[in-house]
């Protein structure tokens, strides 16, 4: 790809961006939220059109009018939302879109299907619905799809950011054994380990520019987040050498989920005054409902939770706030915002009991605008005007409102579950460093996450989840990488 | 053209006929803002009906028994009472068992026409009287006028409901409970999150909306129709709807709305005069209705965008 620009009204998305990828490689694309790395791989599977520049592959230069062009040449892409239609079979998935005529044959397909998952050593139940497969596997399948279409030059987008450490080195280790078969990987990512551990070049996109690309045992990480932040990142290497009294205690936790089952299996835990304690785990593990028990809005069969000796378990949702309790929620759009509600009214939404926002059930609106404006500028949200709606909202900036607001009145126990979804690098340290400043001045803070790396480098300690229970790593291995991705996949 | 000036003429036209049109405006806008009580928190109460008809029936009650001033207050919080109660099942079912409140609220309608019809033709019936009617309240238990002049009446139960319009749309923007309720009826998920209990709003939502039902047949009954009697309410309820929808996002909305409504319930009645059938209102309430979704719908769209 040679000098592609891309403008999406008054955003120059594309400034006559480079992107070289030999053959047989792994590339790793980095940069930002907004860089402009899901545009140009957007125009590379010919679902956008460049304005302007020229895009070659395999030597000849092409133009994709669509991504079933794309797809013929050989150029596919999974996505990070998985398109795994969940009613369908593991078969039907593999085939939908790419039958071999209007008659299918099942039995062919099967075979076929069957030598496609040989090769790169998958196995499936091609029969089972496609909604049984675990995040994994329904990223396998999703290969595999677009090995059935015999792509060459596949596109992962954030390809493990919902898999175990074990999972996606298993993950890497197919793609390896892909390019080794000629096949050619682009890899975009967030992580940058990943990119050091399985990529032979990397590009770096800031604002719509390229500004680097380099083999990868050129650089250094340090190196590559300066690159892609643009200065010198803040190190959020202090950590609180002294920690209190433990505050938040809970003890043998029995909790089922919606369809009934044991979703936390007499679980304990403790965290300390000032303590950030990370939960690493496979989405689904039981991180929701520990959550929603700790919030109020799931109840609890047995076991209890207490709070500065408060048995908070036993409390309303609104008194465990009144209590401290602050959440930074997973689903911003369905629990943490009302999005046809200004910036003003959002920022009051779990905190509208508390003083300044309102006292003795009256709202004091101008105490309110003040600190909706303390809230936008914590994290630097971007934003029209704080009467403008919610949904005027990026999905970042919303996520930066939503994190500084739970840190805005006093928190003392804070919550997060993925507090850094859909936040670039810098902002993913600014929101930690909020949670580590609120814990220094005597918070203490629980913080879920299915990124074990950035549980490594922010928390005290990290504890595993796996099936609904918590495994604690032995002394001395709290931030052990190993220790704590053994425990995530229950192997000990 | 002649039957809209007709119209204009029949509702505007002179002090009578504005006093008729206010006349008409007053349930119209106590009604709508008890919908609109309850679409804040998300609640369809179609049950707007049933509740202002048991209200009055009850506020008929009371003060056929105790006239005078002290009987007024004591009917207007009978009639507040009745209607609260008759929707609060409502509000529970919807909160506990996850029944839909319009059917629910739809079928207590039909309860309450025909419990109150039941009651007019037995133990309430004036006896001498032919129809399915109470009694006529004394004259010291009507309900004062604050303005009367050359025919022109303004009746108190106006002011009631202007004041209560004005003061919902401050209670919603400036209070917590305003604002919780609000919450719930535009995130229930988001709401639990932030410590509102939905259902604790639901179930006082919905009985307060029946409350404010209540209180519209208490004022019917005081200041204007002296009596109780069988098909008292010619569908307040269900124009209160279109008053609060047309109403928007404020309270103060329903004074407008409820006018229009007014202003086309009596015009209509003028209209028949040119041969112009009295429906043809209806037709025009309905296409303000669906530009006003239209337009709000609109609007909503372009913000996503």
């Amino acid at each position: 790809m040679t000098g592609i620009s891309k403008r999406f009204g008054a955003v120059q998305a594309l400034d006559s961006v480079d992107l070289h990828v030999k053959a047989g490689a792994i590339h790793a694309l980095v940069g930002e939220n907004g860089a402009g790395k899901t545009t140009l791989m957007k125009i590379l599977y010919g679902a956008l059109h460049p304005d302007s520049g020229q895009l070659s592959v395999k030597g000849s230069s092409t133009e994709f009018r669509s991504s079933a062009q794309a797809i013929a040449a050989g150029v596919g892409m999974v996505s990070q939302h998985y398109g795994i239609i969940p009613e369908l079979s593991c078969l039907q998935n593999l085939m939908l879109g790419a039958e071999d005529g209007p008659i299918i044959r099942s039995e062919e397909a099967r075979q076929r299907a069957e030598e496609l998952a040989r090769s790169m050593g998958f196995r499936f139940d091609w029969n089972a619905d496609a909604s049984l497969l675990s995040p994994a596997a329904a990223q396998k399948l999703e290969i595999l799809k677009l090995l059935w279409r015999k792509a060459e030059i596949m596109i992962l987008d954030e390809p493990t950011a919902m898999l175990s450490p074990a999972d996606g080195d298993a993950l890497f280790h197919s793609l390896r054994k892909l390019t080794e078969d000629g096949a050619t990987v682009i890899l975009v990512t967030h992580r940058l380990p990943e990119v050091f551990d399985h990529c032979s070049q990397v590009t770096v996109l800031r604002g719509g520019k390229r500004v680097a690309e380099k083999a990868v045992f050129e650089t250094s990480k340090n190196e590559l987040a300066e690159l892609i932040v643009g200065k010198a990142l803040e190190s959020n290497e202090v950590r609180n050498p002294e920690l209190g009294s433990t505050r938040l205690q809970i003890t043998r936790l029995q909790v089922f989920n919606d369809r009934g089952a044991e979703a936390l299996k007499s679980i304990n835990l403790e965290v300390k005054s000032g303590e950030i304690v990370g939960i690493a785990g496979v989405d689904g593990s039981g991180q929701r409902e520990l959550v929603q028990s700790l919030v109020g809005t799931r109840p609890i069969s047995q076991g209890t939770i207490t709070f500065d000796d408060l048995p908070i378990s036993s409390e309303s949702p609104a008194m465990r706030i009144a209590a401290g309790l602050r959440l930074i929620p997973e689903d911003r759009h369905e629990d943490g915002v009302i999005e046809e509600w200004s910036l003003e009214e959002n920022a009051a939404l779990g905190l509208q009991r508390l003083f300044p926002f309102s006292k003795k059930g009256k709202i004091d609106i101008r105490r309110r605008a003040e600190e909706a404006a303390k809230i936008a500028q914590r994290f630097s949200t971007k934003h029209g005007g704080l009467a403008q709606p919610m949904s005027s909202l990026s999905g970042g900036n919303q996520q930066r409102f939503v994190a500084a607001r739970a840190l805005d009145i006093e928190p003392k126990l804070i919550v997060a579950f993925q507090p850094a979804r859909g936040l670039d690098l810098a902002a993913t340290a600014e929101v930690y460093r909020g949670i580590r400043d609120a814990c220094s001045a005597g918070a203490c803070a629980l913080v879920v996450s299915f990124d074990l790396d950035e549980l490594l480098e922010n928390c005290d300690r990290v504890v595993a989840m796996n099936r609904g229970e918590v495994f604690e790593p032995p002394p001395n291995k709290e931030l052990d990488r190993d220790a704590i991705g053994r425990l995530m996949v229950g192997a000990q | 053209m002649e039957a809209f000036q007709g119209l204009i003429k029949g509702s505007l036209g002179s002090p009578a006929a504005i006093a008729g049109t206010l006349r008409e405006t007053t349930p119209l806008l106590i009604a709508g803002i008890a919908v609109f009580f309850a679409l804040r928190a998300g609640l369809f109460n179609i049950g707007v009906e049933g509740q202002l008809t048991v209200g009055a029936c009850a506020c008929a009650f009371v003060v056929l028994k105790i006239p005078g001033p002290f009987g007024i207050v004591l009917g207007t919080i009978a009639g507040m009472v009745a209607g609260g109660l008759w929707a609060m099942p409502a509000g529970l079912i919807k909160a506990y068992r996850g029944g839909h409140e319009v059917i629910t609220t739809i079928m207590l309608n039909n309860v309450a026409g025909l419990f109150t019809l039941a009651l007019v033709s037995g133990p309430m019936k004036d006896p001498t009287q032919e129809g399915t009617t109470t009694a006529n309240i004394a004259e010291s238990s009507h309900l004062p006028a604050v303005y009367d002049q050359n025919s022109l009446t303004i009746s108190l139960a106006l002011v009631f409901g202007l004041v209560g319009a004005i003061y919902l749309a401050g209670w919603f923007k400036r209070t917590v409970a305003g604002y919780e309720v609000r919450a719930v009826g535009a995130n229930p998920t988001a709401a639990a999150v932030a410590g509102i209990s939905a259902k604790n709003v639901i179930v006082r939502a919905m009985t307060t909306s029946g409350m404010i039902a209540g209180f519209a047949g208490a004022m019917q009954v005081l200041a204007f129709e002296h009596r109780f009697y069988g098909g008292f309410s010619p569908g307040y309820g269900f124009d209160a709807l279109g008053v609060a929808l047309l109403a928007g996002q404020s309270a103060f909305g329903l004074i407008p709305s409820s006018l229009l409504f007014g202003i086309l319930a009596k015009g209509g009645t003028a209209i028949q005069i040119y041969g112009v059938p009295k429906g043809i209102t209806t037709v025009i309430l309905g296409v303000l209705i669906v530009v006003a979704a239209a337009i709000r719908y609109r609007k909503a769209k372009a913000v996503e965008s």
